[in-house]
């Protein structure tokens, strides 16, 4: 079983160590990749085809049907906005495909209020061995491949 | 969640007196406390998290994706 994950958003693919959080940066939660948003105005979708199981105004886990869990996190310590310049599409415990629209956001607003607006994707408690198929880090679309999640 | 990890983390910061606020985000738990020096990492680690990171009274516990689930336990202890 093989999962491919998508990018969320729009921007240019980076190694995780990038993020400036420890907690990512060093994959205490698991591997995965990071994109620098494009600085303008839209929505995160969703990485894989799966349930909603984790949903915040600034962050979501998306489980495939054999219980992959990818996270993806807008932005840095964004918890602290409270959810305000989010827009949520979707509802915890909702079904969702690959590339559909679970949350609008404005990462030059983000970057404009001081924080980082890079954005984590993480294959929650994998190893870095089951991450194949790595997209080379560049430019990359929302709904591009970044890697196989080899289960 | 039916096992004793919230209570036991509650325990390993400190206990109700001691917390301030606890916040989930996703991963982690943010804890502002009275008093930082009362968290005890190495059973906060026994219990299963993956990390501590502490900035004075502020200490973070890296739970993984339960992290709201835990968070809202502990709530209910307080």
């Amino acid at each position: 079983m093989s999962v491919k994950v998508l990018s969320p958003v729009k921007g240019v693919l980076a190694p995780i160590t990038e993020v400036p959080d420890p907690v990512f940066a060093q994959a205490m939660v698991g591997p995965g990749l990071a994109v620098h948003p494009e600085l303008t105005a839209g929505d995160a979708v969703s990485p894989v085809d799966g349930t909603i199981v984790t949903l915040h105004p600034h962050a979501f886990v998306v489980a495939t049907a054999d219980g992959a869990g990818v996270l993806v996190h807008l932005g840095i310590d964004t918890v602290k906005l409270k959810g305000e310049g989010f827009t949520l599409h979707v509802a915890k415990g909702d079904t969702v495909r690959a590339g559909q629209p679970v949350i609008g956001w404005d990462p030059k607003a983000i970057e404009d209020g001081g924080r980082s607006p890079i954005c984590p994707i993480v294959a929650l408690d994998a190893t870095v061995e089951n991450l194949v198929d790595i997209r080379e880090f560049g430019p990359v679309e929302a709904g591009d491949a970044l890697f196989t999640w080899q289960r | 969640m039916a096992d004793d990890r919230a209570a036991r983390i509650l325990a390993a910061i400190g206990g109700a007196d001691n917390i301030i606020e606890i916040e989930p985000c996703i991963t982690r738990l943010r804890c502002e406390l009275e008093d930082g020096s009362k968290v005890d990492e190495a059973e906060l680690k026994a219990i299963g998290a993956h990390g501590v990171m502490r900035a004075g009274s502020v200490v973070q516990i890296i739970v993984g994706p339960e992290a709201d689930t835990i968070a809202s336990d502990i709530e209910d202890l307080l």
